[in-house]
């Protein structure tokens, strides 16, 4: 058999699965969407009335707080990966392995294992931290449980990972000759990083962000766990508008503005980057 | 890099891997008594909650839940993602860049808009969501994911090797049994545990799909969202524990598998 019918038969099983599984779900979406709003079944008879309610329901503050989370979570782990990514490169060898393996291993942890762990920790008065302060230094100190910020810092550490190693496989494309060659012709710190590094590294880093970013869109334990009541996030409203408000075809609506929003960001990306060169190594 | 900046770096990475540990420590820490409220440090420390948890039913009946969920998972996506991966990594056809893009689109997906998804999916079709509706779901995630860790393997190999194999008078099936897995081995294992794991873990999936089933997640976000309990500290070390364990029997697996014989280059008996 030639390569070219191996690799149909081969794909075919894979292929068929996320059609089923990937594709007519969201395809099931979109005709949910087009229904009477509160119908519960799907016929042939479309309205956009979903969509018009979508945009005046007062929906915006969901969108934008879901959208802000995902834009600064992304920006603070790119601050935070890089760095890392560049010294556990650098010290390569069995120390760095290790350190490596230990920053991977909470992705396998459940995430309501890890927020609840971080609810305990900044809880106020007999939390982790706020209780051993007061053990330790007799001083009472607040808390930010069940704010914004905690939130944000919830989806920093949840994401930090899934920025790391994308960022490492980036550094790894990275010659170090062209850092030395750059350095010999009089260029600074900054200049190396800004003209060398950052665009050699780039599909690693893309990789990274994008998927923090479409992650942190959909993210909802979060805010469920460490924001108390303070922010209602974009699922989270989605998911009310299912279940809540028992209207089935809104709440297709707006998830269907959400997978939108999300192909917006990952198709332009995904379309220029060379996975297999990526992945070879 | 001068000796000062090496301290520097040294630091930075403990305080990462400190960070990344203190809130699954606090779980710990705070299932080792069991008060009605939370007050650290303790006065009484006790393993009571955990004596608590193992003497419940319902912690077994999560366990198992959860268990076979994980285990039909990496069943089935191992299976699929080895033939997937045979067309993502091994052949050379034309549609081969295309498919590996479509392949990779679950992962940039949110996780609970897909969960909602695939349940407007199953009810449209008439499914009442059970964990079997959840072993599907987990699959539409973690296949993948699966696959792309059977490709990164599958790519350093060299379809020489089956050539050889044939030209010595080896019929096909001989070949994949004896050549083509072999090779692919620790990437079917390290794939099988990366969906266990992935699947065992998995909070926004299962939330939506599962129906009257409930996972060990899933408890374990209802129990916290409302209201706190020691032995939901201990139930979440019992789940996080389990899951630990079997990654170092499977890592243990594939270092002997790499120590012993079946080496990139299929040299063994």
């Amino acid at each position: 058999m030639t390569q070219q019918k191996l690799g149909l038969l081969f794909m075919a099983p894979v292929a068929a699965f996320l059609l089923i599984g990937f594709v007519s779900p969201i395809l099931i979406v979109g005709w949910y969407s087009l229904m009477e709003p509160r119908s519960f079944d799907l016929n042939t008879v479309f309205t956009i009335a979903n969509y018009r309610s979508a945009f005046s329901d007062g929906y915006g503050p969901p969108f934008f707080w879901s959208l802000s989370f995902a834009a600064v979570t992304t920006l603070t782990c790119l601050v935070l990966a890089w760095p890392t990514a560049k010294l556990l490169h650098r010290f390569a060898g069995r120390g760095a392995a290790v350190i490596t393996a230990l920053i991977a291993v909470p992705i396998f942890i459940s995430e309501s294992v890890r927020l609840f762990g971080m609810s305990l920790f900044l809880m106020p008065g007999g939390g982790i931290l706020a209780g051993s302060v007061r053990a330790l230094f007799d001083l009472s100190i607040g808390s930010v449980l069940n704010t914004k910020l905690a939130v944000y810092l919830g989806l920093v550490y949840v994401h930090f990972p899934f920025v790391l190693f994308p960022a490492l496989l980036g550094v790894a494309l990275i010659p170090q000759d062209r850092i030395d060659a750059a350095r010999d012709l009089g260029a600074s710190r900054w200049q190396v990083l800004r003209e060398v590094e950052l665009p050699l590294a780039l599909p690693g880093l893309v990789i990274g962000a994008l998927l923090t970013f479409v992650l942190c869109i959909g993210a909802n334990a979060e805010a469920a766990i460490l924001g108390g009541q303070t922010v209602t996030v974009l699922t989270r409203a989605v998911e009310q508008r299912f279940s809540y408000a028992q209207d089935w075809p809104m709440g297709a609506a707006l998830t269907m503005l959400v997978i939108a929003m999300t192909a917006v960001f990952v198709f332009p990306a995904l379309s220029r980057l060379d996975l297999n060169r990526l992945i070879r190594r | 890099m001068t000796r000062a900046w090496k301290y520097v770096g040294a630091i930075w990475l403990a305080l990462v891997v400190v960070l990344l540990y203190l809130p699954i420590l606090s779980v710990g820490l705070a299932s080792l008594a069991n008060t009605r409220y939370m007050r650290f440090p303790h006065r009484n420390w006790s393993i009571g909650a955990y004596t608590d948890a193992l003497s419940q039913h319902e912690t077994l009946v999560l366990h198992l839940t959860s268990l076979k969920v994980a285990l039909l998972v990496t069943v089935l996506s191992v299976i699929l993602a080895t033939l997937g991966a045979m067309a993502f990594a091994r052949y050379d056809w034309r549609g081969r860049s295309a498919f590996q893009k479509v392949v990779v689109l679950p992962i940039f997906f949110p996780q609970p808009v897909l969960g909602l998804a695939l349940l407007l999916f199953f009810s449209a079709l008439g499914f009442t969501p059970t964990w079997k509706t959840a072993v599907f779901a987990h699959m539409v995630w973690v296949l993948p994911i699966v696959t792309l860790v059977i490709s990164i393997r599958l790519f350093g190999y060299d379809p020489a090797q089956e050539d050889a194999a044939r030209d010595l008078g080896a019929s096909r099936w001989q070949v994949l049994r004896e050549v083509t897995l072999p090779y692919l081995s620790p990437g079917l294992i390290s794939g099988g545990l990366f969906a266990f794991l992935l699947s065992w873990s998995n909070l926004p999936l299962s939330i939506f799909t599962t129906g009257a089933d409930t996972t060990l997640p899933e408890w374990l976000f209802s129990r916290v969202a409302t209201n706190y309990a020691p032995v939901v500290s201990a139930i979440a070390v019992i789940a996080t524990l389990a899951s630990v364990l079997l990654g170092c029997v499977v890592i243990l697996i594939l270092r002997l598998i790499d120590t012993h014989g079946i080496k990139g280059d299929g040299d063994h008996g």
